[in-house]
This record gives structure tokens, C-alpha cells and sequence, in this order.
């Protein structure tokens, strides 16, 4: 059979691929955790810190205004990557966790009041989850779960469904907080359509787009979210970086997040007054370096051309779910269709740990995650404490899936008698 | 298996058959364990005759490591003092830090446990049901 060639082709540029781990070649099969980095964004890091280092909008010397100018690009080039018409919409964080807390701490706690609700999936990340339970708990609002298909016996496994969420958008709504892609189901939501069914009714939509960035196209202005958040890292950038997309009037109603230099106008004894978005929200010495190197991943990926990163990934994960519909001791959670979900699976080898699961493979040079994935809501849901996640990336190979599978072999001989 | 597998057979022995599994009716001190990055949790029952421990149970649902390593706690702290296991498990603890090498004679039956070490990811594991254990000891003393 013919494999798609895009892994073949990206390989070479992921250096750390050519580590061997246990004598064996690495199958970094960890995506949905952290992306490896390609040449191009060790490069820029190595660039900035080589050649142009200094802070921000803070000096007249050429060093400073070459930093300013990186920064600044950068901004323009992922407000670009993700359709947002307008630079000025793109605040940078440290990660989508903080991008999340930041649209907590300065819009929900300042717009939500005693009786408000807040809906969230039970597919979400904790990152989507314990900054609304804060904000909620800090205002006197309360979270409303949007449950997933059960998962007895039905192909529409581990879904949201459009009908249960008519019922849950109720007046007392003020915010509807979604995840694109679950980071252990792999389900892709149906962003478009849950947002459209919010606005009609004026609730505005967070989404968390961590897993979504590097699998599939991102756009905010077709989609018409009023928040977006991903990290860098996980679309073969840098870790440290992270966005928020904030809608323009929904950035009119926030408050500062952190005060500091770089994010007022004017500071008195008493009181300050702001800089204008997105300054306002990113208070101290940004990461420049960071940002250089995002920049540089979000044009790899689309170098390498979205369209071909879902076709390769869907191939994987074709011949993934294949492969588990041949062992009836491994309990795969999520949908079983390709059409429904993406490259990042979660199973259960039976009567064995997860944690055992992993460090079987391990020892085969095999990267995957074990645990909760942090999602103990989702996991409480499914019945169990913990499973096994395999994620893919654009460099992964159909060959890698078949060595974990093979591998799981060894985890039966041990664990069971 | 593979010689460098960490699973030796000893541990496997006790993962598989796990000593002392399960729950005391009527303790005398009890504490649970969490591990939040896997959501693994463990529950000691302890039943004291004076200082002494003289039954113990561990629920446990955990990886084989956590309970390999609580079987051998519980085998190892039966008949002996609080104060006793709690410097035990003190160095227990200590003997797990990378740049401890020497491993003293008292927790030398530890050893296959201790070998893990390089695991780094696996010694909350290890340590789940020790640090019930420390818990109850420190419940005693207050």
C-alpha cells in the first residue's frame, strides 16, 4: 500500500527524531502533549539570541527596534494564521491555560453575576474547566455540564450533541466554553455550528484550539468565536507562547490581567490608566524569542500545507482504529470514525495500568502518555482512572502505530499470566 | 522480558499477589494517598498494639509499581514501631534522590524498589503508599 508521503518528506527537518531511546528508534507518538520542533524554529531561537536580542518597545537603539519589529511580525503573521482580520486582536501569553485564565480573570469576573451560568463540555481539559470554576466561584455564577454520547454500544461515541446543548442555552447563559478537539477522544466538535446556535441567542464562545492548531485549518473571522486560545508549542513551536484571539468587543469589556511595565499609559501615586489592546493585557518583558519562534512554525505548517497534514493524519488514524478493531482486550474511548475525530487516541489494554502500558513501550522506544491526561472529569465519565494516549504528528508513520501495537504484545507477557 | 525491563520478577511477584491488599474493619489510623498526574489513589488501614503496627492493609488502585511497592511496605512494617517505619521511611525517601548511592542495611529488602530510581516518573509510585504511612504516623503524633 501506498502511504501518504508527508512524513518521509518532514523527517529529516526534526532532529531529535534521529534519537534512539532503549536501542531503539524513537516513535514519538506524544503529540497531543508537545510537538517536536522543526530546524527552522531552533534556528530562529538561535537567531534572536545570536543576533538581535534586547527588549521591546522599550529602546531607540537598532537592537531594540529589530526586536520590536520580530514581535510585532509575529503578531501580524499568526493573526494571519488563524483568519483574524486585525493584529490587534492577538494577545500573547504563556500558554492556552493562561490565555484561558486570562479571559477569566478579566472578562468573566468582571461581566458574570450571581445566577449566571457557564456552560463547559465533559470533554475538556482542565485548562478549560478550573479557570471557569474559579471565575464562577469568585462571582457567584455556576457551570453547566454539555454531556457526551454515552458510550454503550453506539458508533456516536464520545460526541456532543447539537440537540443537548439547545437545551442548555438558557437565558442565564453568559458564556459558552468549548474545546475544538478533545485532547483524549480525539472528537472534533462542530465549532461553526455551536457558535452560530450561541450567537443566536448573544452567549459569547471561548475555544480552546491546543489541539486543533496543528491538525486542521483555524479560522476566527469565518468562525466568529469570541475568544480563541492555543499554545505554540504544540504546533511545532516553542513552549512559552501562547495566544488568545479576542474579538474587538469583547476585548472593549475586559480589565487588565496583570498590571505592570508595558501594559499602562499613564501610572500615578494612586492610580493607572491602560495601554491600549492587546498591551493592556501583557504586562513585563514579553517573550520575544518565543514569538520569533512561533512564527517560524506556523509558516512551516503551512509550508507544509494544512490540507496535507489532516490527509496524512487521517490516513493514520484510519489505520489506527483498524488495527484496534483487531484486539479485543484493548478498549479504544472516542469515536470510532474517522469523519468524527482526529489523530489522538486513548485505549485501555485490559487488567494492565496504563503507567505499565507506557513503560512497556518505552522500552521499545515508544512515546506515549499515561494518566488522566487532564481531563478527570472526562475519565470519571468513562469509568475509568487513567488510559494510554497515542497522538500523532506530521511525521509520524504508519509503521511507528504497528510498532506500538506489536510492543503491546510485550506488555501482555509480562502483566498477564 | 528484556534484561532492562524494570520489571524484575520480584516486583511482578507482588504486583501480581499483592501482600496484605485491601481493607482493616476497625483501624486505629488510616490515610489515603493521591497521585494527582495519573489520579491513582491508595487507602492504609493501620491496627496498633501500643506503638506497634501489628496488622495493616492496603486498597490500591494504582500501576504494578505502587503496588508492588505497597505489598512490600506492608510485609516490611508489620511488628515494628512507628517511629520505627517513619525513619524508615525517611530513608527510604532518601535512598530515591539521584545523588544518593549508598543504601543502608535497614532498607536493604527496599532494593529492587530503590533500583527504579532512574524511573523518575515513577517515584510518586513507589512513594504512594509510604506516604500514607507517613501520614498516619504523623496523625499519632498529634
Amino acid at each position: 500500500m501506498q502511504h501518504h508521503p508527508l512524513a518521509s518528506k518532514v523527517r529529516d527537518d526534526f532532529p531529535i527524531l534521529k534519537r534512539e531511546i532503549n536501542d531503539f528508534p524513537l516513535a514519538y507518538l506524544d503529540n497531543a502533549a508537545t510537538t517536536q520542533k522543526p530546524n527552522c524554529v531552533i534556528d530562529s531561537l538561535l537567531d534572536f539570541y545570536s543576533t538581535h536580542n534586547s527588549n521591546v518597545s522599550r529602546g531607540v537603539y537598532t537592537l531594540a527596534e529589530e526586536a520590536t519589529e520580530i514581535y510585532e511580525e509575529g503578531r501580524e503573521s499568526i493573526a494571519k494564521f488563524i483568519g483574524a482580520t486585525d493584529s490587534g486582536n492577538i494577545i500573547f501569553t504563556r500558554g492556552t491555560t493562561e490565555s484561558i485564565n486570562l479571559v477569566a480573570s478579566a472578562w468573566a469576573q468582571h461581566n458574570l453575576k450571581t445566577g449566571d451560568r457557564i456552560i463547559v463540555t465533559e470533554m475538556e481539559h482542565h485548562s478549560n474547566l478550573v479557570p471557569w470554576q474559579m471565575a464562577a466561584q469568585a462571582s457567584g455564577a455556576e457551570l453547566v455540564y454539555w454531556p457526551i454520547t454515552p458510550e454503550a454500544g453506539s458508533t456516536s461515541v464520545g460526541l456532543l450533541e447539537l440537540e443537548e446543548l439547545e437545551e442548555l442555552l438558557t437565558d442565564s447563559v453568559k458564556l459558552l466554553a468549548v474545546t475544538a478537539v478533545s485532547n483524549v477522544l480525539g472528537t472534533v466538535n462542530p465549532i461553526a455550528k455551536i457558535v452560530e446556535m450561541a450567537h443566536e441567542r448573544g452567549i459569547p464562545v471561548l475555544v480552546d484550539a491546543a489541539q486543533a492548531v496543528a491538525r486542521m485549518p483555524i479560522d476566527v473571522s469565518g468562525l466568529d468565536c469570541d475568544f480563541l486560545a492555543f499554545s505554540g508549542h504544540k504546533v511545532y513551536g516553542p513552549t512559552g507562547i501562547g495566544v488568545l484571539y479576542a474579538k474587538k468587543e469583547r476585548l472593549d469589556e475586559m480589565q487588565p490581567f496583570q498590571g505592570g511595565g508595558g501594559m499602562i499609559r499613564q501610572v500615578g501615586r494612586q492610580s493607572s490608566t491602560w495601554a491600549d489592546s492587546p498591551q493592556k493585557f501583557e504586562a513585563g518583558t514579553p517573550p520575544v524569542a518565543e514569538v520569533s519562534g512561533l512564527a517560524a512554525a506556523l509558516e512551516y505548517v503551512s509550508d507544509v500545507g494544512i490540507s496535507e497534514i489532516q490527509k496524512h493524519e487521517k490516513e493514520l488514524t484510519a489505520h489506527a482504529l483498524n488495527r484496534f478493531a483487531e484486539f479485543s482486550d484493548l478498549e479504544l474511548y472516542g469515536p470510532q470514525d474517522t469523519c468524527d475525530r482526529t489523530g489522538v487516541l486513548s485505549f485501555n489494554l485490559r487488567n494492565v495500568h496504563p503507567h505499565d502500558v507506557a513503560q512497556v513501550l518505552d522500552e521499545s522506544g515508544i512515546a506515549v502518555r499515561a494518566g488522566h491526561h487532564c481531563t478527570q472529569i472526562l475519565h470519571e465519565r468513562l469509568g475509568v482512572a487513567a488510559s494510554v494516549r497515542m497522538s500523532f504528528g506530521i511525521y509520524n508513520e504508519v509503521s511507528e502505530i504497528d510498532r506500538l501495537f506489536s510492543s503491546l504484545d510485550r506488555a501482555r507477557d509480562i502483566f498477564l499470566d | 522480558m528484556s534484561t532492562n525491563s524494570i520489571y524484575r520478577d520480584l516486583l511482578l511477584d507482588h504486583a501480581r499477589h499483592p501482600k496484605y491488599s485491601g481493607c482493616l474493619e476497625h483501624p486505629d489510623l488510616k490515610a489515603s494517598a493521591f497521585n494527582p498526574l495519573c489520579g491513582d489513589e491508595l487507602e492504609l488501614t493501620l491496627a496498633l498494639s501500643g506503638e506497634t503496627i501489628h496488622d495493616c492493609r492496603t486498597q490500591v488502585r494504582g500501576c504494578s509499581i505502587c503496588i508492588a511497592s505497597a505489598s512490600m511496605m506492608s510485609e516490611f512494617i508489620l511488628e515494628r514501631t512507628l517511629s520505627e517505619v517513619l525513619q524508615i521511611s525517611k530513608e527510604f525517601s532518601k535512598s530515591l534522590r539521584k545523588d544518593t548511592e549508598d543504601i543502608p542495611e535497614t532498607i536493604e529488602s527496599l532494593r529492587p524498589l530503590i533500583d527504579l530510581k532512574p524511573h523518575r516518573s515513577r517515584i510518586k509510585c513507589m512513594r504512594l503508599a509510604w506516604d500514607a504511612l507517613e501520614d498516619c504516623a504523623a496523625q499519632h503524633q498529634t
